[in-house]
């Protein structure tokens, strides 16, 4: 449905995407997952066709997007970042505006228009002026333009930023709702999200796409390496050292409170047993001996920490 | 079409829900009231030359003119720019070309609009006086034939930026531009040929024979034909600018 063939992107001397390849096929719902300014809207607006690329083109059902951009746009639906609205319109009247501008009829506009209030929960606020919205319902009168049409595809920046919990809900909900029937390429920096909602994942870092896969494949590879916590009564001074030195300890460090340390292990090791017995023989008190589950958080830091996004894209994840 | 239409009326709408345009109108109509009030004074008083009150009237609007069509036309295309709603104007099924004339039509519309509440001088002059239909006419026809170059020129100037001040200040020197400085080099050139380009390029100049009633099919050509050639221009830069 959607491919994109080699996109570049420079402004001036600076490369925002550096070749990005991919494909969306029908019905797929694929997110574009990336710290921030890794270059997600800028591919997302030139998948939109808002930004032409330096190199590379993007072709939407089979027509390119900046050659016969017209028929290639109306298969487009679109919530940019930003969703910028004119204020001085109710929402109604907004809808109207858009439908028309899609080359509706007047009796499909009003169709479309009352599905989209209803799907988008905005029929409360249909009469009201935009400008007197909050930041959650703007998102949806977006959400609403962007379905008006009854687009093949549904391209959707950051949908849930800048929103509250509530509204995240709600907002991811209706995202559901949409991708059971579309299409949907949408471009987040949370993970939760992606592992919420989509069958596919790109990973972007620095312009290029470091990985991608089902969100299950990314947590495997993401993980890192297996984290034993071990506290230890007294802190003795040894302790370090002693953990440091067993077979299959990569790091040893003090963390949080007095004889705390992080361990870290090699890739399918326990080495629970193997600190279990070191601490019997040295004669230490154990007063925990964790292994500590890599989070989805621990996932995200590792991803926004610009100088470990690179490597892990390897087999075992080594950061 | 309906894209153009819709673009239009959209643009027609926020102009009547602007407290700038308000603003502008007021102007305009207080401008104009004090204008005509000073010249029936003045003709009223028997020492004074006379002569038909409306080509006294029209040989002084354009000063109106230029001040207003660069803060009508700045918002125009910028504050699309600015606000990030371009992004979904412009990937929408529309054409460049499209949203600039839909835009320019709309503001060309406000314009008229703001020329309407002096048909009531007009009728004024008709009550009390003779009035020369034929020559009031050919005097709108000269205001909105320059006001319509005047306003491409700002839709222009309004395409190549995201700020509003900015458009206003590119749009006012280009109209100095075609307002004045032709007409000085017009003036000041010692060539015959670059005096007679000049000419015709002297966006003001054809303004009193218009008040006089005389409508000139070249003016009139030349300013539908840079109004264009601005829109068009316009519709380049929207283009090129998509980059930013």
């Amino acid at each position: 449905m959607i491919e994109a063939q080699s996109l570049s992107r420079k402004y001036g001397d600076f490369t925002a995407v550096d070749g990005v390849s991919f494909a969306v096929d029908e019905g797929e719902i694929v997110g574009i997952l990336g710290p921030n300014g890794a270059g997600k809207t800028t591919t997302i607006r030139m998948i939109t066709g808002f930004l032409p690329p330096t190199s590379g083109r993007v072709m939407v059902g089979g027509k390119d997007l900046f050659e016969d951009p017209i028929p290639a746009r109306r298969q487009i639906g679109y919530l940019p970042e930003n969703v910028a609205l004119y204020t001085e319109m109710r929402v109604g009247e907004y809808l109207a505006y858009r439908a028309a501008l899609e080359g509706m009829s007047r009796a499909d506009a009003r169709k479309a228009i009352a599905d989209a209030v209803e799907r988008c929960l905005l029929s409360e606020v249909a009469h009201q002026i935009i400008g007197t919205l909050s930041k959650g319902y703007r998102q949806r009168v977006g959400l609403a333009t962007a379905i008006l049409h009854q687009p093949d595809v549904l391209v959707l920046d950051e949908p849930t930023v800048g929103l509250d919990p509530k509204q995240i809900v709600a907002i991811r909900e209706l995202i559901r709702e949409l991708g059971e029937s579309r299409t949907l390429l949408l471009s987040t920096h949370i993970l939760p999200e992606v592992e919420l909602l989509c069958n596919r994942v790109l990973i972007i870092d620095r312009g290029r796409i470091i990985d991608q896969g089902t969100p299950d494949r990314l947590r495997e590879r993401w993980r890192g390496n297996p984290v034993l916590r071990v506290t230890i009564k007294g802190a003795p001074a040894e302790a370090p050292e002693a953990l440091a030195g067993l077979a299959g300890v990569l790091t040893c460090e003090p963390e949080g409170e007095e004889g705390g340390f992080r361990v870290e292990c090699q890739t399918d090791v326990d080495l629970r047993e193997a600190v279990f017995r070191l601490a019997v023989a040295r004669g230490w008190v154990l007063l925990e001996l964790a292994e500590r589950k890599a989070s989805l958080e621990d996932i995200f830091v590792r991803l926004t920490t610009r100088d470990l996004a690179v490597e892990p894209a390897m087999e075992g994840g080594a950061a | 079409m309906k894209a153009l239409i819709a673009t239009y009326l959209r643009e027609l709408r926020a102009y009547f829900f602007s407290p700038l345009a308000y603003a502008i109108g007021t102007f305009v109509l207080i401008v104009n009231g004090i204008l005509f009030g000073i010249i029936v004074s003045f003709l009223a008083d028997p020492r004074s030359a006379g002569g038909p009150p409306f080509e006294y009237f029209f040989n002084m609007t354009w000063i109106v003119l230029l001040f207003i069509t660069p803060l009508l036309t700045m918002r125009l295309i910028s504050e699309e720019r600015r606000s990030g709603s371009i992004e979904v104007l412009m990937t929408a099924p529309v054409t460049e070309a499209q949203v600039v004339v839909g835009k320019y039509l709309a503001v060309f519309t406000f314009f008229f609009s703001l020329w309407l509440p002096t048909l009531l001088f007009a009728a004024i002059v008709d009550t009390y006086g003779d009035l020369d239909w034929g020559s009031v006419l050919s005097g709108y026809l000269g205001v909105l034939g320059v006001g319509a170059l005047a306003l491409a020129i700002g839709t222009l100037a309004s395409a190549f930026t995201r700020s509003q001040i900015v458009a206003g200040v590119i749009g006012f020197a280009l109209l100095f531009v075609f307002f004045f400085v032709f007409g000085w080099m017009e003036s000041l050139s010692n060539s015959e040929l670059l005096k007679r380009l000049f000419g015709y390029l002297n966006v003001g100049g054809p303004i009193q024979d218009y008040a006089r009633g005389i409508v000139g099919t070249r003016s009139l050509l030349y300013y539908v034909s840079t109004t264009v050639f601005f829109l068009f221009l316009a519709s380049r830069v929207l283009e090129a600018k998509k980059w930013r």
